[in-house]
């Protein structure tokens, strides 16, 4: 059990995105860095979809109430247990008294901690993630506050340590080039966009949400006047509202929506989509579907060796 | 009606499908949840979009393109659902503006967004939003250029032929005329949503 000292700037429980509910509206929301998530969990030998915290900027303490094994992964700086350092990508084994410090990491937005078992939550439309928005699901559909409790979901029965091999260490910058591929309506740019768009750089706006990134630094130009019938969006989807400003949508992303797609994040390059913030340059990678879809089976497949990945829906399903 | 269907690769792990009606969406996304390779099936206004782990993309590409074919179902009739709207002011912040643009008073514009019946076409964008078609082509207006950040549950904003009720509070980029203060949306509930396609409503002035 955790008593949270402090929330940081935005925690919540994420688990399994609620595949399936799109039709009604209901985004996946989960883990905005799915792959960090997933190497979280491995460590305490969850199943990669347990419940665990997602802590944004770091920020985050807490106080252990009972022994319990726990691990973390994502954007980190500094972890320390009750004034000590402790190793990011490493089972910890905590006892009773001891205070988990996390804090701001230097790049990269989002952590994730799992608990060996997984925390409880609650369960809406299937999955115990919080989608903030409408207040559902995780702790009371919030983010976490001063006080609040955290249980496992059982008892930790093997106190294996473990640890992310090397190969597999996500290392962060304030810089980010991601594989992307044209999509449904890329043919509404103009020339000199669509270069644009895949040859210059942008910078990450200032409203970094779960929901959506903005891509500033060049207005883009395009045939249409925000008159497009609304059409499925997903997370990696790049919109362009007529102001020109793309948005490359992520884990809380409305389920349509009637701006022009004029890109799409390829699928092995979105979990790091949830490290972006504010401020950060992003550059796009030009990538045909097939070579999109290779990069995903060359990447899940070093991921397998460690995760076990291919056999696994929910998180594995979101990259 | 059946037609031969061409799927378009949008992503790695997608294909969209265009159809020529919301109906024709519903009833294609309906047949495709039924395949075992897809993870998810999403219908938008003209359009089904389906999502896959990659590894699948040939084997559903053939599958869609040899047996594929789509009818429009008939609509199902329904009670009609009375929505009371709050119109301008606080709740319909840009509605005064509408009304300038299309040169027309409020009484006139809430005159004919209240005359007559109106059909729930889709649910998307956020939980229960319902876009609602038989907008009076008098009061047809685009997409706000910057979507606003957060707009209040139980908005209602209008765009190009449709009128849409955010069910939750959330970000939009509908203009926005009023606002309803009946329940759209309960996640307590086991049929948390109210509105669902096919369902006809008519607006009135609160």
């Amino acid at each position: 059990m955790l008593r949270v000292i402090s929330p940081g700037l935005q925690t919540t429980l994420q688990g399994s995105p609620r595949i399936g509910t799109r039709q009604f509206g209901i985004p996946y929301s989960g883990p905005a860095d799915a792959v960090s998530m997933a190497l979280a969990n491995r460590l305490v030998e969850n199943p990669l979809n347990a419940t665990c915290l997602e802590i944004t900027y770091g920020g985050f303490a807490a106080t252990i109430e009972d022994d319990c094994m726990l691990a973390i992964a994502g954007a980190i700086d500094r972890i320390s247990v009750s004034g000590r350092a402790v190793a990011a990508h490493e089972t910890l084994h905590l006892r009773r008294g001891d205070e988990l410090e996390m804090s701001p990491p230097v790049h990269g937005a989002r952590a994730y901690l799992a608990i060996r078992s997984g925390f409880e939550a609650q369960t809406e439309f299937g999955s115990t993630s919080t989608y903030l928005p409408a207040g559902f699901g995780g702790h009371q559909g919030r983010a976490l506050q001063v006080a609040d409790i955290l249980r496992p979901c059982g008892k930790a029965q093997s106190d294996a340590i473990l640890q992310t091999p090397q190969s597999l260490r996500p290392t962060f910058t304030g810089s980010f080039a991601l594989r992307a591929c044209a999509s449904a309506e890329t043919d509404l740019l103009h020339p000199q966009s669509l270069n644009a768009l895949f040859n210059e750089t942008f910078i990450a706006g200032r409203q970094g949400t779960r929901m959506g990134v903005s891509l500033t630094g060049h207005t883009l130009s395009l045939d249409s006047h925000g008159l497009m019938k609304s059409a499925p969006v997903f997370p990696g989807t790049i919109q362009c509202p007529s102001s020109g400003i793309p948005i490359v949508l992520l884990c809380d992303a409305q389920t349509t929506g009637g701006y022009p797609r004029i890109a799409v994040i390829a699928r092995c390059d979105r979990h790091l989509l949830g490290q972006i913030r504010p401020g950060a340059s992003i550059r796009l990678l030009a990538r045909s579907i097939e070579d999109a879809a290779q990069d995903h089976a060359n990447k899940q497949s070093l991921l397998d060796a460690w995760l076990g990945t291919s056999d696994q829906t929910g998180v594995g399903c979101l990259y | 009606m059946r037609a031969l269907l061409t799927p378009k690769r949008t992503a790695d792990d997608q294909f969209e499908i265009a159809v020529e009606t919301t109906a024709m969406a519903q009833t294609l996304a309906r047949t495709l949840r039924n395949s075992d390779l897809t993870e998810d099936v999403v219908a938008g206004l003209n359009s089904v979009c389906i999502r896959f782990h990659p590894r699948h993309a040939a084997e559903i590409e053939n599958r869609l393109k040899r047996d594929l074919k789509v009818s429009s179902a008939p609509a199902e009739p329904s009670k009609i659902i009375d929505i009371a709207i709050h119109y301008g002011g606080e709740n319909g912040p840009d509605l005064e503006q509408i009304c300038q643009a299309l040169s027309m008073s409020a009484d006139a514009f809430v005159a004919l967004h209240t005359g007559r019946e109106h059909t729930v076409e889709m649910i998307g964008f956020t939980p229960g939003f319902s876009y609602i078609s038989g907008l009076p082509h008098e009061i047809k207006v685009p997409r706000l250029d910057q979507p606003r950040s957060r707009v209040a549950a139980g908005s209602v904003g209008i765009s190009a032929d449709f009128t849409g009720l955010y069910a939750l509070a959330g970000p939009g980029g509908w203009p926005l005329i009023g606002r309803t203060e009946d329940p759209l949306f309960d996640a307590e509930s086991d049929d948390p949503f109210r509105l669902k396609p096919g369902q006809r409503v008519k607006f009135k002035a609160a």
